[in-house]
């Protein structure tokens, strides 16, 4: 019995230690035959709907050529990549994500070129916004696939007239029409949230962070936006996600400034909705608002770019075929970064994708650069300071530039 | 005991051992050794051994409001701790009056903060209670005639409306612990004090308190640590990412995630989080004394 116990002991301790140990060969080098390059693994932390319908499309394309992709959804996808990235057996072959993560994942040594793989013929076509934020010390990582920009989306019950092409009309609008004490409100916004600021940072010729990784929260343009972004803040409620979101469904705000995503919600509402290119809006300075953008696009692990190349390379190109932007258009209603997809009657005409595709030619992609991950800290904060804790923003605007700089130094 | 029998236990203990090795003791190794290396976004795989330059940033960062939010968090758990105390023992006694009717349902509905996920109940509090616009506070004051507020955009009303919140979430635990005790306190002693002529006040200084005091000694502790390291309701009611609200309240786990672990330098936030550890080991060391010269 002793002895019965002391073997399960051991039995118990080794499959402890044993199942912690990690396989490292190489599932070609242990295979050797042309299976292994099947599937192509592509991580992603999309809308399953929307991957469903890329996964068929590339699988039926590439039938003939005997390749099988398989999208596996990850949830937290940069750790993921952090721990897999470089991982040949347990991590993906491409992934799909914002492009706002791409200087980590290169700087960590994880990504490989596209140009490694493909062509640069195969994404001429591509808008040169999205193929801008693919792009990372003059390589191109990224295949974009489609693209979100903020929209000015409003309630034609209840906005009263057109809306303004100017924010100094559309001010003057949300000051006759907005009854904070009744809970009522013309315009709602995430004053306090970097992304939502941004069309006016970028459109007064200010910065969040520079290519040169310099942080411009005291920059005197970025300071200019962020006092005019004030006295809108004060007629935009809370600006919390939620609070604003609740706002504009239940009615009781005649217009947003927010994503795509916030569509099916609206919808769901059942909001008479229409929607305006936030570039439409031009500011004192005679700039247009220059919002930012996020590019969803699918880069390349180091080792599938060496080991897959052949079959990489077939389904980069069939991602960057115009019809997948026009299936992803008409079932998900996203803005493809095929410029020929718009060629599409169907997706051409759709007021979102249109209003998007517009906002496209003057929006800025997100800084790509790996600092700009602690940057959205340090200028919420100052926002928050200036619009909710009503601190002058001279007073804090240096505070905050010191705790950027801080961040961007601990980075190394 | 001969030789195997002394060598027996250890064999039987051993895989528990390997196990507890495993999750506690080889995490905080592996987090000394990665804090002697530049581990970082640009030395990913090819980090190298650095001495002890990430512990002298550390340090530096200690004069960048570490020593603020050191402070925050002493009143932090120095008030919930009071407040949680009284309030706990008061409630527990009124459980515990004699002639309290339904006093089991009081008793389940108490627990329910403490049977709720934690950011299910910060959420609802954040939108539901302190939210300027739907909030339940400034229904009220609206209701009033008063303006609405936003509870969570200055540091105190932020310090105070996450203090409540604590409160609620945190009462239930020591309410039952206190009611647990309390039953335990033979009546026979009250009968006597009473005989004696002595009050309510006596009989709770003299009786009761001592009586519960060594029982409630370990749930003290432990509660007294959640406060002190307590990060999700400040973060969440006040920091969270996207959500900010203006007030700038820091104690030394949020300063800690702030300053260490958004900037993806893993060798200078295991630094930073060693240095804390030592404040925690030295905080702790420092309660058990002083409840073990209490016990002499």
């Amino acid at each position: 019995m002793k002895k019965m116990a002391l073997v399960l002991c051991i039995a118990m301790t080794a499959a402890m230690v044993t199942g912690c140990s990690k396989n490292t060969d190489s599932v070609a080098a242990k295979q050797g035959n042309k299976e292994v390059l099947n599937p192509i693994r592509i991580w992603h932390d999309g809308d399953k709907a929307m991957i469903q319908l890329m996964e068929d499309h590339l699988n039926q394309a590439l039938s003939d050529d005997g390749i099988t992709v398989k999208f596996e959804q990850k949830s937290g996808l940069t750790d993921q990549i952090k721990l897999y990235g470089s991982d040949e057996v347990n991590g993906p072959d491409l992934y799909m994500y914002a492009h706002d993560s791409l200087g980590m994942f290169v700087e960590m040594g994880a990504l490989a070129p596209i140009t490694d793989v493909i062509d640069k013929n195969v994404y001429a076509d591509m808008l040169p916004m999205t193929m801008k934020a693919g792009n990372y010390k003059d390589a191109q990582y990224l295949m974009p696939v489609y693209f979100e920009t903020l929209l000015f989306i409003y309630n034609k019950d209840l906005w009263e007239g057109e809306v303004p092409s100017t924010t100094e009309e559309l001010y003057s609008y949300m000051k006759n029409h907005t009854d904070a004490t009744a809970g009522t409100y013309a315009l709602v916004n995430q004053h306090s949230t970097a992304y939502n600021v941004a069309p006016l940072i970028n459109g007064f010729g200010g910065f969040i962070i520079n290519e040169q990784a310099k942080p411009g929260l005291n920059d005197k343009k970025t300071m200019e936006a962020i006092e005019y972004n004030k006295k809108f803040a004060e007629l935009e409620a809370d600006g919390d996600y939620n609070t604003v979101n609740a706002l504009f469904k239940d009615g009781k705000a005649a217009a947003i400034i927010g994503g795509p995503w916030l569509i099916s919600g609206v919808k769901e509402a059942k909001i008479n909705y229409g929607i305006k290119s936030l570039c439409d809006f031009k500011l004192p300075n005679g700039n247009a608002l220059v919002p930012y953008s996020g590019v969803q696009g699918v880069g390349v692990m180091k080792h599938a770019a060496e080991t897959k190349k052949e079959a990489v390379e077939k389904v980069l190109k069939e991602i960057a075929d115009p019809q997948l932007g026009i299936d992803l258009a008409e079932n998900s209603r996203c803005a493809p970064a095929n410029q020929k997809s718009y060629e599409n009657p169907t997706v051409s005409k759709d007021e979102m994708i249109a209003a998007m595709r517009k906002t496209a030619d003057i929006a800025q992609p997100m800084p790509n650069i790996p600092q700009m991950s602690v940057m959205w800290g340090p200028t919420e904060s100052l926002l928050a300071a200036v619009n909710k804790s009503g601190k002058e923003l001279n007073n804090v605007a240096d505070e905050y530039q010191k705790q950027a700089e801080t961040a961007i130094a601990d980075m190394q | 005991m001969n030789k195997k029998n002394k060598i027996l236990p250890w064999e039987y203990s051993f895989p528990s051992i390997m196990l507890i090795g495993l999750i506690v003791v080889f995490p905080i190794i592996y987090t000394i050794y990665i804090s002697f290396t530049n581990m970082n976004l640009y030395h990913w795989t090819d980090y190298e051994f650095i001495a002890f330059d990430n512990y002298r940033r550390a340090l530096t960062k200690l004069d960048s409001g570490f020593m603020s939010a050191l402070l925050t968090t002493i009143i932090w758990t120095v008030l919930n701790m009071v407040i949680q105390i009284l309030a706990a023992y008061l409630i527990a006694l009124g459980l515990n009056a004699k002639g309290l009717k339904l006093a089991r349902l009081y008793k389940t509905l108490l627990m329910f903060p403490w049977a709720m996920p934690a950011y299910i109940s910060i959420l609802l509090w954040r939108v539901g209670i302190f939210n300027p616009q739907y909030g339940l506070l400034n229904k009220i004051r609206s209701a009033l005639g008063f303006s609405s507020m936003d509870y969570l955009s200055e540091n105190i009303p932020a310090f105070i409306s996450c203090m409540v919140l604590n409160l609620w979430m945190a009462l239930p635990f020591l309410i039952m612990m206190m009611d647990g005790a309390l039953q335990s306190v033979d009546n026979s002693y009250y009968e006597s004090a009473r005989l004696d002529g002595g009050g309510w006040w006596a009989q709770n200084l003299y009786i009761t308190i001592p009586s519960i005091k060594p029982i409630l000694a370990p749930s003290i502790i432990m509660t007294t640590f959640t406060t002190f390291k307590q990060f999700d309701i400040i973060y969440l009611l006040t920091m969270q990412k996207g959500s900010l609200t203006g007030a700038t309240l820091q104690t030394v786990i949020t300063y800690a995630h702030q300053n260490a672990f958004v900037s993806n330098n893993y060798g200078l936030s295991s630094a930073v989080s060693i240095v804390i550890f030592g404040f925690i080991i030295l905080f702790s060391l420092f309660v058990n004394r002083g409840i073990r010269e209490e016990h002499v």
